[in-house]
């Protein structure tokens, strides 16, 4: 087999199964970090075209679409796959390590899948290795997360091939190519990425479980399923329009909850909503700049959103937890974890030289110059929400702020070097955009060091950082406390098994009555009929042995007639 | 509850990152950031701004809106807060909000062990 006939994915899926027969050890982490290494270098070689065709119950299945799009994403996936398993080093449980593996394989394999039924079939293969990194975690919470988690995803991969079904009879191809909304097969499709992406409303799988995952679990888990979302939308519905809308409201409502939310792993996964809602942002504009931006962001956000969740990953690792609250003063003793935070914190919020800034600059003037101007405006606030919490909020009261007492020893040497070198990513990426930009689908005439551009973005920043600091010494800012907020999964988790109860309990005692209540009058009448007809009753008075006598001379008389004819 | 770490004992960083700590550091950081604010305000005048949206045509836009929509925010998430708060158990056992993180899968150490 030619080596591009040979699908990315497969080498990921043996590299699991081979992983659990290597003696668990050095040599097997080793193993699981070269994996992706050797994927990279075979994705970076691959010629576009369309590779590895078979016939599948008659379906023409693509295992290996390769274009520019695919390639940025499987190569970002192969990055992330590779810090997560050296961030991993110390871990020495075969479930997490097979479900990292298997998890990176399927989420490359959908992105260079050429069909829908391919993409499918690695659609819910994210699922079901993915979730293993919930339940890793082994205690009863993470248990009842992960199959809320469980079901939703599967929920998701059973909406899209309802959807595929639907296509394929519509217009008889399954090919993964640009849709347009309109038909009930679309719009199902659609659904299905937006689910996979926390659309709005949609969204609640990713805070409930994200935080609920083990510590390297987590890491993992924020590079691969939503961005292969992003990647999905981007491939089939460019340009649609309600995904500027969807995109800006998802920049915004995330803002709010993160802001007030105690779990810093949360506050991340709230961060994560808002920057995929960038993303969604550039899918829906759908010019090749905006394109370009949502390109660029993922890769950028891959990278900086998996060095802050490692970043808190190593205070929990140290000091068990990662609640704001508990928190506090810990750049005293864990320095070098602190400044890799703070290069994460200022690549997400867009800091001129940090990898935010050339990225997210892309969507943001893309949605200016197309005359989105209440979307551009949206998007600026959001920018400002994003220092609030993942700039501020994240380095600020896990790090500094008030003295928790805690001295917890330095992360240990593999995570800091995991971290190290991803800070070193985002800065690179942030002084010389052009390699990334490079790697983008369309061709990039993008200036983002232009004096407006810098001051602009400075400004907005250092004013909102400016009014940070007045909160803080006014104490307005709220405090941390140790409390959780209710978000619209209240109405899964709580109402509707409520309303269920409820409408339960009112079935079974109307039930309980009906019954008691007829088989009551059944014994009543039955014991009526005993009183007046039984043999201590008025009417058994009058019993006469001969009237025994004639009544059976009757019966006897009926059954000679019934044989006679 | 501030507890006492020997100076010594810390990695050379965080004994420049103690700056922090000192009484009067905070002041004086939040008067830099307040005068570079005032300088970047100030350097519009000097280069023509390139703008696309009409908005960003007033001066310190930027600022301006950053400065308030980030006061605004705070506000507002301070409401939600009052009226979404609920206690950490609220979900328990079904979730992992009131859990302590497995002590298997951690190796907390202090600075000093």
């Amino acid at each position: 087999m030619m080596p591009e006939q040979f699908p990315i994915a497969f080498l990921f899926i043996i590299a699991g199964l081979i992983v659990a027969f290597i003696p668990q050890g050095r040599g097997r982490v080793s193993f699981t970090m070269l994996v992706p290494i050797f994927a990279a270098w075979m994705i970076w070689n691959l010629q576009p075209g369309v590779y590895g065709q078979v016939e599948f119950f008659g379906l023409p299945m693509e295992m290996m679409r390769v274009d520019k799009l695919s390639t940025i994403f499987g190569l970002v996936f192969c990055l992330a796959s590779f810090i997560g398993n050296l961030y991993a080093w110390h871990v020495r449980d075969t479930v997490q390590q097979v479900a990292a593996l298997l998890y990176a394989g399927s989420a490359i394999g959908a992105v260079f899948a050429g069909d829908l039924v391919t993409l499918f079939i690695y659609w819910e293969g994210t699922a079901l290795a993915s979730v293993f990194l919930i339940w890793a975690r082994r205690t009863e919470g993470a248990y009842y997360t992960g199959l809320r988690y469980l079901i939703i995803q599967v929920g998701s991969g059973v909406i899209l091939l309802a959807g595929i079904v639907l296509l394929h009879g519509e217009t008889g191809s399954i090919t993964f190519e640009k849709m347009t909304l309109g038909s009930l097969a679309t719009w199902l499709i659609f659904l299905a990425f937006g689910i996979k992406c926390a659309f709005p409303l949609l969204h609640n799988w990713l805070q409930d479980s994200y935080p609920a995952a083990t510590i390297t679990g987590t890491v993992i888990l924020s590079a691969f399923t939503t961005k292969l979302a992003v990647y999905a939308l981007a491939r089939g519905f460019p340009g649609t329009e309600i995904l500027i809308y969807i995109g800006a409201v998802m920049t915004l409502f995330p803002i709010f909850f993160a802001e007030i939310e105690n779990d810093l792993r949360r506050v991340l996964a709230y961060s994560l909503n808002n920057q995929l809602g960038f993303m969604v942002v550039g899918i829906g504009i759908g010019t090749e700049l905006s394109l370009n931006g949502t390109a660029a962001h993922a890769f950028a956000h891959i990278l900086y959103k998996g060095l802050l969740f490692m970043s808190v990953g190593a205070v929990m690792y140290r000091t068990g937890t990662s609640k704001a609250s508990e928190l506090g003063g810990l750049y005293r003793t864990m320095p070098i974890t602190a400044i890799c935070c703070l290069v994460g914190a200022a690549s997400i919020s867009a800091f001129p030289l940090f990898s935010g800034f050339v990225s997210k600059s892309l969507i943001l003037d893309a949605s200016a110059s197309n005359g989105y101007t209440l979307v551009w405006i949206a998007l600026v606030f959001a920018s400002a929400g994003v220092l609030s919490h993942s700039g501020i909020k994240i380095p600020f009261f896990a790090f500094f702020a008030h003295d928790s007492g805690k001295r917890p020893k330095e992360a240990p040497i593999h995570m800091l070097i995991a971290m190290v070198f991803t800070a070193f990513l985002c800065i690179f990426i942030g002084v010389f955009p052009e390699p990334l930009y490079a790697l983008l689908p369309y061709p990039v005439d993008f200036q983002p060091y232009t004096t407006s551009h810098v001051v602009g973005q400075l400004q907005l920043l250092l004013f909102a950082l400016l009014a940070f600091c007045v909160l803080m010494r006014t104490g307005i800012h709220p405090p941390e406390i140790r409390a959780i907020n209710l978000d619209s999964d209240w109405t899964y988790r709580k109402f509707a098994p409520m309303v269920i109860t409820k409408i339960a309990a009112i079935f079974s005692s109307v039930w309980t009555y009906q019954t008691t209540f007829w088989l009551g009058t059944f014994d009543r009448i039955v014991e009526g009929f005993y009183h007046s007809h039984g043999p201590e009753g008025r009417i058994a008075r009058v019993w006469p042995t001969g009237a025994m006598v004639l009544w059976i001379a009757i019966l006897l008389a009926g059954t000679l007639l019934v044989s006679f004819y | 509850m501030a507890k006492q770490t020997d100076p010594e004992t810390l990695s050379w960083i965080s004994r420049k990152l103690l700056w922090v700590d000192k009484p009067g550091s905070a002041d004086k950081l939040f008067k830099i950031l307040a005068i570079v604010c005032a300088l970047l305000f100030l350097s519009e005048f000097t280069f023509h701004k390139h703008v696309i949206v009409a908005v960003e045509n007033i001066p310190g836009f930027y600022g301006i809106f950053g400065f308030v929509m980030f006061t605004a925010l705070i506000l507002v998430a301070k409401m939600l807060r009052t009226i979404i708060k609920r206690r950490e158990d609220y979900y328990a056992p079904k979730a992992i909000d009131s859990e302590e993180y497995p002590q298997a899968d951690t190796e907390r150490l202090d600075h000093d062990a």
